[in-house]
């Protein structure tokens, strides 16, 4: 008889905590639900209040581990609305920040995946290797998150020489860390052995359901914001769509440990190419209008749309962050997958922090509560 | 009180907090020397840290995961969402922040606290020291933290009030006093006051280690003086801005007004009720034609 299990939104914790309502029989799951809104904030209506510089904090507030990307999404497309041509040192300047931003997400989700695993090792090295990076955001931007580095007409904080050399040899120190991640997933590697044909998703269904980012290249479907719809720099940057077909969690894994790679290449030739001149213009007045921008966030596809009145303060602003995307790729991924994988599934797309690893299960016909242990 | 164990509690924040309590967990930051351990149910834990401004979802939840802990218990505010609900604060869903609901005992502001901030907040609740030889125990040159006003420079215009993306910087008028008050609690240490700054009087230091038991104290103000209008003599302006805005016209912008200098602070003198008199408007025209005049000679 099928019975329902909950899952979070704090037991076990997500990172965001989020609702999931799965339909089990015996152990395999046979549909999933998922309830949002632990946390809400009212974001949108927030943007309407506050003029269109002051948004931009807010912006990076959505999300703060790919809060740069926010600001930089933001800010092109209010950038249109203005009518301003940024500066091609700032353009420059703007993937370099965002690829270290994509590297610290990235290694963040491969420490929240050993955690998951209980590969309390893999863990502890990735999240002290990560560390390098967070001090280098630090100290080129001020903050280790939520830097608020991009602003409207450019960026805020230049990469002088003796910077770009830090930026050098911190990326020397990161490969091996990279590479680490790479052992894990081969054939033989930890996580290879508890991801490989887990929670796969098809290539149609990943279509269907409206999947971006790693999640849609790990179904094998080459599709990158960065080279679709090229923005600041990158098509003046050489680099590869990293794509695996399995979309099992490994698949994701991959793409993901392979895109750092990735990131370093644009990182570095970034500062062998970066041209000279202003890092910022001032802005101007908005027309009337209305403006829709999008960047690739670590997650996928992050699309923002603005409705301009001509005032200071914007009319209307929508936001649709990658992982709103992805979550009716963890329903479909959830749908057959045997139960004590859920909380790898969930894992795959967006971090969870997992701090429990119980889920109760109510017997849908009498009501009666039993507490299992999801692994 | 023996061993630490902590539970994690999350509504309506960016989640930055959170990864930066994780991190807390890496060896270099000594977290596990203090015998603290992160635990994943709330009953086997005597230690709440909160994250978020708490939304009306989160709270029922949040009701009971205190309830669940182990008395006596510590409950932590990290981060400035979970002190004020900070940029967020007049979000429609948002009912926190967390001490409104459940009683909060440290408060550890930053947006999000370095994890150094966390880690030294915990030992300081603990009453133990932790070795900081290493580089990151210092944050870096540029470092966004705790406000600093110098007071010489700061003239009371408010400017980091109109432009602070979080409201965190309060303008408090007295009878002959101003305060300029920035709430470091409620700010998102983005540094647009300090861009801002026409005089370079608002700075952000290198100091991050804020853990108060009052979220009240986690301020920085400066005061400065206000003047009288020359007519009705009510209170009205900052005396330091009048003689910045002077100097300014008479010596950076336009050096040959110089010799109207006298006329155009008495103009500056008179508060915008009285500026709309027919006395003052005339003078007003009056000056206005000379100085146009001058600016022709030129
Ligand atoms: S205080 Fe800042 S970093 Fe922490 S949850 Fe709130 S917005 Fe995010
Ligand atoms: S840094 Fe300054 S402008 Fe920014 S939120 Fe804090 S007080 Fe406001």
């Amino acid at each position: 008889m099928p019975e329902t299990v909950y899952i979070g939104p704090y037991r076990p914790q997500l990172v965001e905590p989020e609702r999931f309502e799965l339909l089990v029989e015996g152990n395999r799951i046979i549909d999933a639900k998922l309830e949002l809104g632990y946390m809400h904030r009212g974001i949108e209506k927030l943007f309407t209040t506050r003029t269109y510089m002051q948004n931009l904090a807010l912006a990076e507030r959505i999300c703060g581990i790919c809060s740069g990307i926010h600001t930089l999404c933001y800010a092109q497309t209010v950038e249109r609305l203005m009518g301003i041509d940024v500066p091609e040192r700032a353009k420059y300047l703007r993937c370099i920040y965002m690829e270290l931003e994509r590297l610290h997400s990235h290694y963040l989700w491969f420490g929240i995946l050993a955690h998951s695993l209980h590969e309390h090792e893999a863990f502890l090295k990735i999240m002290g290797e990560r560390e390098r990076v967070q001090d280098l955001l630090e100290y080129l931007t001020g903050n280790r998150m939520n830097y608020l580095i991009n602003t409207i007409g450019g960026v805020r904080r230049d990469i002088r020489p003796e910077k770009a050399e830090k930026i050098r040899r911190i990326l020397k120190d990161l490969k091996p860390l990279s590479d680490y991640i790479m052992s894990l997933l081969d054939d033989n590697g930890a996580f290879t052995k508890k991801t490989k044909g887990v929670g796969v998703l098809p290539r149609d269904r990943a279509l269907d359901v409206g999947a971006v980012g790693p999640t849609l290249r790990g179904s094998g479907i080459a599709s990158d914001i960065r080279k679709e719809d090229p923005y600041a720099a990158y098509d003046k940057l050489d680099f590869e769509v990293i794509v695996e077909r399995d979309g099992d969690v490994r698949a994701k894994a991959l793409v993901r440990a392979r895109e750092t790679y990735e990131s370093m290449k644009i990182i570095e030739q970034a500062l062998d190419n970066l041209p000279p001149g202003d890092i910022a213009v001032k802005p101007s007045e908005p027309r009337v209008g209305e403006e829709v921008g999008r960047t690739e966030a670590p997650r996928g596809e992050l699309v923002y749309y603005i409705r301009s009145n001509g005032t200071n303060i914007p009319e209307r602003v929508k936001v649709r962050t990658p992982s709103y995307a992805n979550n009716f790729a963890i329903l479909e991924m959830l749908r057959g997958e045997r139960l004590e994988n859920a909380r790898t599934v969930i894992e795959s797309i967006d971090p969870c922090f997992a701090c429990t690893d119980r889920v109760t299960i109510v017997d849908a016909k009498t009501g009666r509560r039993r507490i299992i242990t999801l692994k | 009180m023996g061993k630490i164990s902590v539970y994690r509690f999350l509504s309506a924040g960016c989640n930055g907090c959170d990864v930066e309590i994780l991190e807390c967990l890496v060896p270099r930051y000594k977290l596990a020397d203090l015998d603290v351990e992160v635990v994943e149910r709330p009953e086997e834990a005597n230690v709440l840290i909160l994250t978020g401004g708490v939304n009306i979802k989160g709270k029922e939840e949040l009701l009971k995961i205190y309830e669940a802990i182990n008395p006596p218990r510590i409950v932590i505010a990290v981060g400035n969402c979970a002190l004020t609900k900070e940029i967020f604060d007049k979000g429609y869903p948002m009912v926190g922040p967390p001490d409104q609901l459940i009683p909060v005992n440290y408060y550890v502001p930053g947006c999000p606290p370095r994890p150094q901030a966390i880690v030294k907040a915990v030992a300081d609740i603990l009453g133990v020291k932790i070795e900081e030889t290493e580089d990151y125990w210092l944050a870096p040159e540029g470092f966004r933290g705790k406000h600093e006003f110098d007071s010489e420079k700061c003239m009371g215009c408010g400017a980091c009030a109109q432009i602070c993306t979080a409201d965190a910087i309060d303008v408090i008028d007295g009878p002959d006093k101003r305060i300029i008050r920035v709430n470091y609690g409620h700010c998102s240490f983005c540094a647009f006051c300090q861009d801002e700054c026409p005089t370079q009087a608002l700075r952000l230091t290198r100091e991050y280690h804020l853990l108060t038991s009052d979220r009240q104290t986690a301020r920085v103000a400066n005061e400065v003086n206000l003047v009288g209008c020359s007519v009705c003599g009510g209170v009205f302006f900052p005396q330091k801005q009048i003689d910045w805005a002077l100097k300014r016209i008479v010596e950076e912008k336009v050096p040959a007004y110089k010799d109207f200098s006298s006329d155009i602070l008495s103009a500056m003198m008179i508060c915008t009720k009285c500026r709309r008199e027919i006395g003052s408007i005339k003078r007003a025209k009056k000056l206005l034609a000379n100085l146009s005049e001058r600016a022709r000679k030129l």
